[in-house]
């Protein structure tokens, strides 16, 4: 069942770089990448580490504690310490304003 | 929401800074780490050369200490640093190096990157950072094992051992997840192989892997662990603030070169997403809201051997102008903290 849910406005997030967002007791990590808007869970599959201060690069992002990499499109666990893959969420752009379906 | 975990990092010291800033800050290049590494490689080149012409004469005291290091303390820094995953933009080279640097080193990379992932989460917390390498406080004897490394040896013979044969200690087994355990046994026995391959070649008769490797490793030792001592010694354990547990020191280009600015080590712990390039950088934007840096290397190796021999000595442990933890100051005597977990 999709939840789409209005996260922000798309000019929230600077390019290559991400925003932390909060909704109904869970937390996110919502991107703006050159191929586009994407959403994962916010915190670090290695040590809830949230990813807000994280490093965006090209379309990884990189945790600030450990500097593990995950896929920001796919959410796949890159390189070590992490090695649990991050859970993604559909995004949709609509009037300037960043969807998350949240399921 | 599942609460993060309380990490040593800025924001549990309370230290601030703009995402604006940071992200520039953290900008990832391939450019200044290319310019670094070459320098190095300049540098050995030079050093060896020097090595080689004083062989066979007194000059090759002077040229071997040297020659060690510019091997060992960047062999060090670059190990660290690669570990992060900070020190090229480009991954296989950062990986590259990391399994190079370690290999001279002396420690399997996986481990260096788990082991030092618990440094970082529990900076000097006893019993949870995986690094803590001499006890608390430190004596005259802890700190000539430590700059000797002697104690790193030894427990990174034990280390690959153990690890090579898949048993784990409980403190690997603590920062270590266990579906990547395989990958520490595996790095274990390459390195070991390479090991005995190189131990091999020198019974063989070939002088030059034990002149231009063994020996520098072990002569350029303490003076890597000038560097790194420094790091911790004299302030808080169980802190979570970074700027009670961590030092930073003056440095200049010296510091740059041989120890990828690590001399800045406060704002690394603080920050640790932030390269060796960028760390004098981030240094500008809190100072107003770090501790002031200790004073230059000679003079903070100075007063940390000067406490503690003065602690040995069972005398007063104030010194003169480094930065040192309320209760590692007595007026003789102490009261042990913990005992080191690298050895
Ligand atoms: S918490 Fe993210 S890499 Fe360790």
């Amino acid at each position: 069942m999709s939840t789409w849910i209005k996260a922000c406005a798309a000019d929230e997030i600077d390019d290559e770089d991400l925003i932390r967002w909060d909704y109904d007791g869970q937390t996110f990590a919502l991107f703006n990448t050159p191929r586009g808007f994407f959403a994962t869970d916010g915190l670090c599959t290695h040590e809830d580490q949230h990813l807000e201060d994280g490093i965006v690069i090209g379309q990884v992002i990189e945790c600030p504690l450990h500097q593990g990499r995950f896929d920001i499109a796919s959410g796949k666990a890159l390189s070590a310490p992490v090695c649990v893959d991050l859970k993604t969420y559909p995004v949709k752009l609509e009037a300037g304003c960043v969807f998350v379906d949240i399921g | 929401m599942t609460p993060a975990p309380i990490a040593t990092n800025a924001a549990s010291s309370g230290v601030k800074l703009e995402r604006k800033t940071l992200r520039q800050l953290g900008k990832r290049s391939d450019v200044p780490g290319l310019i670094w590494l070459a320098h190095w490689v300049v540098f050995l080149l030079g050093g060896g050369v020097l090595l080689h012409l004083s062989v066979g004469t007194w000059w090759v005291v002077p040229a071997m200490i040297a020659y060690g290091a510019v091997l060992v303390v960047p062999t060090y820094a670059l190990s660290h640093e690669t570990s992060h995953g900070t020190a090229f933009r480009t991954r296989w080279l950062n990986d590259a190096l990391l399994w190079i640097s370690s290999f001279i080193y002396f420690e399997e990379p996986n481990h260096r990157r788990y082991a030092h992932t618990s440094h970082h989460t529990y900076t000097m917390h006893v019993g949870k950072d995986g690094q803590m390498p001499f006890a608390l406080p430190m004596t005259f004897r802890e700190w000539l094992v430590e700059l000797t490394h002697l104690g790193f040896y030894w427990y990174e013979i034990k280390l690959f051992v153990k690890n090579a044969l898949g048993r784990f200690s409980p403190l690997v087994l603590q920062y270590t997840p266990e579906d990547e355990l395989p990958k520490l046994k595996w790095g274990a026995r390459v390195y070991l192989a390479a090991y005995a391959t190189l131990l091999a070649f020198i019974a063989a008769g070939h002088v030059w892997p034990l002149l231009y490797l063994v020996l520098p490793r072990l002569v350029g030792a303490p003076v890597m662990q000038m560097f790194t001592i420094l790091q911790h010694a004299e302030l808080s354990e169980d802190t979570p603030s970074i700027l009670d547990s961590t030092r930073s020191y003056k440095g200049g280009w010296l510091s740059w070169f041989l120890y990828m600015n690590m001399n800045n080590h406060v704002e690394h712990h603080l920050y640790p997403q932030v390269p060796f390039y960028a760390l004098p950088g981030l240094q500008k934007a809190i100072e107003d809201q770090v501790p002031e840096p200790d004073p230059g290397f000679w003079r903070t190796n100075y007063e940390v051997a000067a406490v503690v021999a003065r602690r040995s000595l069972g005398l007063s442990t104030r010194a003169p102008s480094i930065r040192q933890a309320p209760h590692m100051i007595t007026e003789g005597g102490f009261t042990k903290i913990s005992e080191a977990n690298m050895r």
